[in-house]
């Protein structure tokens, strides 16, 4: 049973690097994102010291590390379930001996494991070659992002998943994934890190769980977390985890109950 | 006549959009709010960014505000008319593209046309409103060529962002991966809202002359604010436009005739 | 004049060579092997006007690479075509209005709009005025009773019902010639044959030039005064259906009910000599296949003497087996006298 879903992951690998043009541009636009914000956050330190708890070094290496995690963690989940669902293809996965979020699950992870390999490490070796980022020294720090960089592909696919079976409820969830995607790349602290936003604001996003996806294992990451507070960290990251898989369980259902009464 | 041909079928079209708009009510409303909430991060950024600092490469604030306002207004027009996304996945993966290769109007422009979206004017109207209003707070005195120049480096930007969209979406008559390289986009796609001059000289080149966003924000808006050293590349933005949106026109007629066709 | 005139038309694709598993597809990545295929390998044919023609062949054979590019989809790789007198490629804006296109697989209406939405709005694409529009689409919608799906979003139409609707936006500008890309595919009966009759009509009233591709025979043989009959890409057979019929269908099955076992060894020892082919079903059933020019009272006579036989059918191949068997041997060259039938 299990090697099933190990065979989607493979699949997914392989389907992945069938596509070479968006291999090689996905390599070149991440650097270059990489480079605009450097440049951006740059002008904005300004020869000053220190901004909300970042010194301009640690910013440098936030943005790399921040993009690369981006370049693992994301995925078209959501628009590939939407997809499904608007097609009614989705019906014939009601009829397979398997469960279909956990198949999703496995793709999205298939594409991840592409994306680690193929995507970060080396966007991560090119940033490291053009702009001043500074690994980490500590063996804890770099086991401690790994187990978090995990998590944070676990909650933003958990959110995908969501986002894409709201398909169901309304016919054209364009708008609502576009949102998302905005949303995710805001609040998570990829283009900006939680501590510039005002305090009122900080305060919200420490309820919600985007933050999880790329600020806290960022800070792991330029050392701003160490020792135990990693352990802290990690463990607002499986909160997210399983307070997530509530609604995405209740969704299903409803889903379920709306396409045998419906019939799709 | 083949103009009054052509201004025919987009008020035909429009007709349709709103009839078939009118089914899905909900939707519009999640899309227009979702494009509003698009815009609003990105001003969000700037107001963080400045919470942090005085100026930003020289600019300050209410410039940078009074760049993206006028950024909204090419985008939303572009948004509306030029509406890319799902290229690949609708017209080269699902073979519509043979329909419309059997009816007798410019392939791209029926293409445009079916995906009219109109609800993103109303970007446009806010980027204006931004405008008026930053450029109030900036003392700005309404000039009689103000208008007249705004018109064509409004027209000269939305040729860019449609020549820079066309090309890469002609990619998917030449590559092999049918989803195309434009998602990777979406950030880039922000980047010639910020004053240029804080980036090093690679990638100033890359977004003057490669994919010259630039153009779609910093430069022609420096005209109005004034700002003597981008004066040259300000008038520049009609004539980039132009070269652009032909290039464009020519890689898709080419690549058109590469076109393969969907499944048997 | 001719409608349709195709000489030496080739059609080439590049195929990917994919190399199997993890290391193949990181090959891949960095270096690739391509592989040149001939979808559509120089054929030459010419339709007149007024003619219907039926395209067939197996899945993959080329029929709709062929389609594509008389239709102006495609770009041929080598070779002319002549369409209506134009180059489809070449001037394929001015090119279309002349024509009409139905893809079975594929609507050409607009999904969410009321059908006679879309018929506006292609009305307006084709450039048609509202006088001529109004009558040809309330002829179209009267033969093809239509008038109360005219409002109807095509989404909640059902198959039979669109592929009408196709029809009409497909002759809605009255093209002088009309591609069919698998029209009746998937419809009953019933709908099949109003969709026969239609294009007959269609044809002898406007004289409407027809190329139809199809895997339904009944489809030719209700239609077709000629045939193209495509194989990898080449064409194997092209004439008339009678002709096809009279060269291959000819031959007659004889089936045979015996009363006692007999095995394939004893058939084939009584009919020693004449051109006969057995099939066999069980121990006592079997089929003798015999050419034209063998009279079945030579067959009779050997197996009757020869064997307890309670019951004989006698039949003419239909156009389903003479195509089957033209398949299989891959070739339309009729067999020589005494040759075999590949059944």
């Amino acid at each position: 049973m299990s090697s099933l879903y190990l065979d989607f992951i493979r699949i997914r690998f392989l389907t992945m690097l069938a596509y070479r043009v968006n291999y090689y541009s996905g390599i070149l636009v991440y650097t270059l994102n990489i480079g605009v914000y450097y440049f951006t956050w740059q002008a904005i330190y300004g020869g000053k010291e220190q901004l909300a708890g970042f010194t301009a070094a640690q910013m440098t290496t936030y943005v790399a590390v921040s993009w690369m995690a981006r370049a693992f963690y994301f995925n078209n989940l959501d628009r590939e379930i939407a997809t499904e669902i608007r097609d009614g293809t989705i019906a014939i996965q009601f009829i397979r001996p398997y469960n279909y979020l956990l198949v999703k699950m496995m793709q999205g992870f298939g594409e991840g494991l592409f994306r680690f390999t193929m995507f970060m490490i080396p966007g991560m070796i090119i940033a490291i070659i053009l702009f001043p980022v500074q690994l980490p020294t500590s063996p804890v720090s770099w086991i401690g992002f790994l187990v978090m960089l995990f998590f944070s592909f676990l909650i933003n696919t958990q959110l995908n998943i969501l986002v894409g079976l709201m398909a169901f409820f309304i016919e054209n969830n364009d708008g609502l994934m576009r949102m998302k995607r905005v949303v995710v790349d805001l609040f998570s602290g990829l283009l900006i890190p939680i501590s510039f936003f005002p305090g009122w604001l900080v305060s919200i996003m420490n309820f919600l769980p985007f933050q999880a996806i790329t600020y806290l294992p960022g800070s792991v990451f330029t050392g701003r977390v160490q020792g135990t507070g990693i352990l802290e960290v990690l463990g607002i990251q499986v909160l997210w985890f399983v307070i997530l898989l509530v609604p995405m369980i209740i969704v299903w259902r409803a889903a379920r109950v709306r396409l045998f009464v419906q019939g799709g | 006549m083949r103009i009054a041909y052509y201004v025919g079928l987009i008020w035909e079209y429009f007709t349709n959009y709103m009839k078939t708009r009118l089914t899905y009510r909900a939707d519009f409303w999640v899309e227009v709010i979702s494009d509003l909430l698009f815009q609003a991060t990105n001003l969000i950024f700037i107001f963080v960014v400045f919470a942090h600092t005085e100026t930003l490469g020289g600019f300050t604030e209410a410039e940078v505000v009074f760049v993206y306002g006028y950024f909204m207004v090419p985008y939303g027009l572009y948004s509306c008319f030029i509406n890319l996304w799902n290229f690949g996945d609708r017209y080269i993966v699902k073979g519509e593209m043979d329909r419309i290769l059997t009816r007798p109007a410019h392939s791209l422009f029926q293409i445009f046309l079916e995906n009219l979206d109109p609800p993103s004017l109303i970007g446009s109207a806010i980027g204006l409103i931004i405008m008026i209003w930053s450029g109030g707070q900036l003392g700005l005195d309404m000039q009689w060529w103000f208008i007249p120049v705004m018109i064509l480096m409004v027209i000269g930007s939305t040729l860019i962002y449609a020549g820079i969209y066309i090309i890469l979406t002609s990619v998917s008559f030449y590559s092999d991966s049918p989803t195309g390289i434009i998602p990777l986009m979406v950030n880039i796609q922000t980047y010639g809202r910020y004053p240029i001059t804080i980036y090093n000289r690679v990638i100033q080149i890359v977004l003057t002359w490669v994919l010259p966003f630039a153009f779609v924000g910093i430069y022609p808006a420096a005209l109005f604010l004034q700002r003597q050293e981008m004066l040259t590349m300000a008038w520049l933005t009609p004539v980039m436009g132009l070269v652009f949106f032909t290039a464009s026109l020519l890689l898709w007629n080419t690549g058109v005739k590469r076109y393969r066709g969907a499944g048997s | 004049m001719q409608a349709i005139e195709v000489h030496q038309l080739r059609k080439n694709f590049r195929i990917q060579q994919s190399r199997g598993g993890l290391k193949g597809a990181l090959q891949d990545l960095f270096a690739r092997e391509y592989r040149e295929v001939a979808a559509v390998n120089d054929i030459s044919f010419t339709i007149p006007q007024g003619e219907i023609c039926g395209y067939i062949g197996e899945n993959g054979a080329g029929k709709s690479t062929t389609i594509k590019m008389l239709t102006g989809i495609l770009v041929p790789t080598s070779g002319d075509i002549r369409v209506n007198g134009y180059v489809p490629y070449l001037e394929r804006e001015k090119f279309v209005n002349g024509i009409g296109v139905v893809f079975g697989q594929r609507s050409q209406l607009w999904w969410d709009i009321g059908v006679i939405e879309s018929f506006q709005l292609l009305r307006k694409v084709y450039g048609v005025s509202e006088s001529d529009f109004r009558k040809r689409l309330d002829e179209l919608v009267e033969r093809l009773e239509l008038q109360e799906l005219l409002s109807r979003p095509v989404r909640k139409l059902s198959l039979g019902q669109r592929m009408r609707c196709e029809l009409v936006a497909a002759l809605l500008h009255n093209p002088s010639i009309v591609f069919l890309d698998e029209p009746t595919i998937g419809l009953d009966i019933v709908v099949k044959s109003e969709i026969r009759e239609f294009l007959k009509e269609l044809n002898r009233t406007q004289g409407t030039t027809i190329l139809l591709t199809t895997h339904d025979l009944q489809d030719i043989e209700a239609l077709c005064s000629r045939v193209i009959m495509l194989d990898a890409g080449s064409i194997i057979y092209d004439g008339g259906l009678d002709e096809l019929k009279s060269r291959w269908g000819s031959g007659r099955a004889v089936r045979f009910q015996f009363g006692k076992a007999v095995t394939a060894a004893e058939l084939t020892a009584w009919t020693g000599g004449l051109p006969v082919t057995w099939t066999q079903e069980s121990e006592l059933v079997a089929t003798a296949l015999i050419p034209v020019d063998t009279a079945v009272s030579d067959l009779f006579s050997r197996v009757l003497g020869a064997a307890e036989v309670t019951d004989v059918q006698i039949s003419e191949t239909s156009t389903d087996e003479i195509v089957r068997q033209i398949y299989s041997s891959g070739s339309a060259e009729k067999p020589g006298a005494g040759g075999i039938l590949h059944v």
